[in-house]
């Protein structure tokens, strides 16, 4: 079966801050396989190159060699997006829209019926309990309420694939578990989510499989049970193994 | 077109939604009626100077309308960060650029026809008149002019992170020619070359925005603008936002947005 | 004491100020005229207000011509005045000024020739009483620079034209306050006086003042304009010969001849009331009693 997300050497470099510098990489011949129904953690330091293939994935970015893919459809084909629901880490909507306008305007451009859009609006309003701010414009909004607002719109169009980026970042504990039910509801659908998180123990938990990224290159993937087991330690662990941090010893 | 329209809905919910036009539209209301509550030597039949004052409050606002509204549109869409989800849906970029054109401009033509409206009754009141075919052909003008001011600003708004300087540039770029591009030919003849080749290739390169302002033939009662010149003229500004929006697109396409 | 220490330096910032206000105080009135004002306008702009001034009664000039009017590049090729603003259709300005407004001349580019369809071509002048729209701008004109005196002259005839004279003398008399010694606005109020009023004596008062205040300016060497001379005097000596004071008149027109720059038939005027007074002079034939 086709992968959900491929990439095949997939490479980013970008023109050095200093002239003086050659030309900053930041993926190295990334080669990832998502299948579908998956839930795929992707880890890595800050810097490590996670946001910028999430970038070449969305199509924010072009890659410099190598190619990206979403259902089989190269990533720079809009096409590719449209089964795709996308949560930021950080999350900005216009402020001047209610959460309602919001969502129907995106379902617009995903091309929904009216009827349907209200009924998934409805739905998913309730879902991430919004329901009663719905005529509020954003910008009166907490920034958990924010986040909530992307996770609609994340899941308005009933995307096939979930990309989320720190999905939990900022979250109290009641929200970080709301997320974990949606994701776990999601799987159960048969959905595809990619995620990249520093909660460790949250992918630990969530996660079917991960890959470890660090200075571009990929440097482990694998089923987390298994990743345990090889290396007998946790995740946390195995993750500061391989980005070769060395624990401070006491005096 | 779904997605262009979208967007459009999107811009114009915004303009309405900020304060901006209301704060325009109740000065050029304010300023007009208070002009026109002054008697000049007790004759209250003199119209012509309130027209005036009208039409220039209302020239004024609209291009502050069109060139603020614009000049934000993409930067504010980066640094608010809201073009990442927007462009994590099947949108391209060309739609995204064509959207904010439409928005933009669609909110000029509502916003001046709520200036035109008021314009009309302010006029009418003391000439009792209403040559309606006359202010259509104002506001029309006026209208698609505008198009090109917002087709050269979303361009402008491409290259400039900082709305303030494309809203600056575009400021003088627009007042500009809207002043000195009719007489370009003449100054430029008076140069010596290379000077005068430079000049007057550039009186041809412009798009010439003044003959769009037929507030003097308003002002002072003059005729229609033929309907063909009307025609050609509309023609011609569509060509140059058109050029200007791909020109926008070439460039927009490819910017990295990174997140 | 801790908290009274802020409230005290208050207090004694305060008493700074105040000593300051009271010792600059009379130093202050001498320093801008701009600061004595009492007028908005002069207050906001300062002397750009002159700017603005100049810019109206251009307006009026461009309401006059509806709209027809030559660009800043078109003037500066061909200069152009205002004297046609009150000057009758046959006169030297009226057709001086034909001559300055044809600037338009044929188009140069298919640019300009498409643009001419969006502009007023037409050189015409306002009238059947539409003179009245030039009216708002030379007021604010005069209300920026209550010292240009063009402004009230102008706006003074064509409120005459259109009938409202006391309009007209109120505005006079408010440009005379501004400028007490300007021969041109006693002028035109003693016109005033004598066509619309048909008030002779007053006509000839304000026409001697404006003699005299036109002398005292030549005498204290300032150079005058002579056309205003020309036309006091022509006008009072006018009134004269109505009067029957034909030596009075004679004595006029030979102080308009030196500022004319038509002498000979003003001349031509001296002779015939010099034959007027002579025939007065000769003593009644035998067979006339």
């Amino acid at each position: 079966m086709e992968p959900i997300v491929e990439t095949k050497n997939l490479r980013v470099e970008f023109r050095a801050q200093n002239s003086g510098q050659a030309r900053k990489v930041a993926v190295k011949d990334l080669n990832l396989s998502i299948r579908a129904g998956e839930v795929f953690g992707f880890l890595g330091p800050n810097g490590a190159g996670k946001t910028t293939t999430m970038n070449v994935l969305l199509g924010f970015v072009n890659a410099t060699s190598g190619a990206a893919f979403l259902f089989g459809v190269d990533v720079r084909e809009p096409i590719a997006r449209q089964r795709i629901g996308y949560l930021p880490e950080l999350t900005y909507y216009y402020k001047f829209l209610t959460a309602e306008e919001l969502l129907r305007f995106y379902a617009r451009i995903f091309g929904i019926p009216r009827a349907e859009a209200d009924r998934r609006i409805e739905q998913l309003l309730k879902l991430v309990e919004l329901d009663s701010a719905r005529k509020r414009p954003i910008k009166t909004y907490s920034k958990g309420m924010q986040q909530r607002v992307g996770l609609a719109q994340a899941l308005i169009n009933n995307p096939d694939l979930l990309i989320l980026d720190e999905p939990t970042s900022g979250l109290d504990p009641l929200g970080r578990m709301k997320v974990r039910e949606i994701i776990q509801r999601l799987k159960n659908e048969g959905k595809t989510v990619f995620f990249s998180s520093h909660e460790l123990g949250e992918v630990e938990t969530v996660c079917d499989r991960v890959a470890i990224i660090n200075q571009g290159e990929l440097k482990v993937e694998g089923r987390v049970a298994d990743l345990v087991e090889k290396h007998q330690a946790n995740l946390e662990k195995i993750f500061l193994n391989i980005i070769g941090y060395q624990p401070q010893l006491s005096s | 077109m779904n997605t262009v329209l979208a967007l459009t809905g999107v811009v114009i919910k915004e303009m309405y939604r900020r304060k901006d036009f209301y704060v325009l539209f109740v000065l050029t209301a304010v300023i007009t009626l208070l002009m026109g509550s002054v008697s000049f030597f007790h004759d209250t039949r003199i119209v012509r100077y309130v027209k005036e004052i009208a039409l220039l409050l209302i020239w004024v606002s609209a291009l502050v309308i069109a060139v603020g509204t614009t000049a934000r549109q993409i930067p504010a869409e980066r640094e608010n960060r809201t073009i990442f989800p927007l462009l994590a849906k099947p949108v391209t970029r060309a739609q995204v650029i064509l959207g904010k054109f439409a928005g933009c401009w669609l909110a000029c033509g509502l916003a001046l026809i709520v200036f035109y409206l008021f314009f009309g009754v302010v006029s009418g009141s003391r000439e009792h008149s209403w040559p309606l075919l006359n202010y259509f052909q104002a506001f029309w003008l006026q209208w698609v002019m505008l198009g090109i001011v917002v087709a050269f600003v979303l361009l402008g708004s491409v290259f400039f992170s900082a709305p303030s300087s494309n809203a600056t540039i575009s400021f003088v770029v627009v007042l500009g020619i809207l002043l000195l591009g009719r007489y370009l030919n003449q100054v430029a003849l008076q140069q010596p070359e290379p000077l005068r080749s430079i000049v007057y290739g550039l009186y041809f390169l412009i798009p010439h925005l003044e003959w769009y302002d037929v507030r003097d033939l308003i002002v002072y009662d003059q005729g229609l603008v033929g309907w063909l010149d009307c025609g050609l003229a509309t023609l011609y500004a569509a060509v140059y936002a058109a050029l200007l929006l791909f020109g926008a697109w070439l460039v927009f396409r490819r910017k990295a947005l990174n997140l | 004491m801790k908290k009274l220490g802020p409230y005290l330096i208050l207090l004694l910032l305060l008493a700074a100020c105040f000593s300051l206000a009271t010792i600059l105080q009379p130093r202050a009135s001498g320093w801008s005229k701009r600061a004595q004002s009492d007028n908005v306008l002069k207050i906001l702009f300062g002397d750009g207000r002159r700017l603005f001034a100049n810019h109206f009664f251009v307006q009026a000039d461009v309401s006059f011509h509806s709209g027809y009017y030559p660009s800043i590049f078109d003037q500066a090729r061909a200069p152009k005045d205002t004297r046609h603003l009150t000057a009758k259709e046959g006169e030297p300005a009226a057709e001086e000024h034909e001559r300055q407004m044809n600037f338009l001349g044929p188009p140069r580019d298919w640019i300009e020739r498409f643009g001419r369809h969006f502009i007023i071509t037409d050189h015409t002048h306002l009238a059947g009483n539409n003179e009245r729209e030039i009216l708002p701008w030379l007021k604010l004109s005069a209300e920026l620079d209550p010292q240009k005196i063009e402004t009230y002259t102008v706006a003074a005839y064509w409120l005459r034209d259109l009938g409202k004279v006391k309009e007209a003398e109120a505005f006079l008399r408010e440009g005379l306050l501004n400028n007490p010694d300007s021969p041109e606005i006693l002028f035109e109020l003693g016109r005033l006086y004598y066509e619309n009023y048909h008030d002779p004596a007053r006509a000839r008062n304000v026409w001697d003042l404006g003699l005299r205040r036109w002398s005292e300016q030549e005498a204290a060497g300032k150079n005058p304009d002579l056309f205003p001379l020309e036309q006091i005097a022509v006008n009072l000596s006018r009134l004269e010969e109505q009067e029957g004071n034909f030596a009075r008149a004679i004595q006029l027109l030979e102080i308009a001849k030196r500022a004319s720059p038509n002498p000979e038939a003003l001349q031509k005027q001296i002779d015939e009331l010099k034959q007027k007074l002579d025939t007065r002079a000769l003593p009644a034939s035998p067979g006339s009693r």
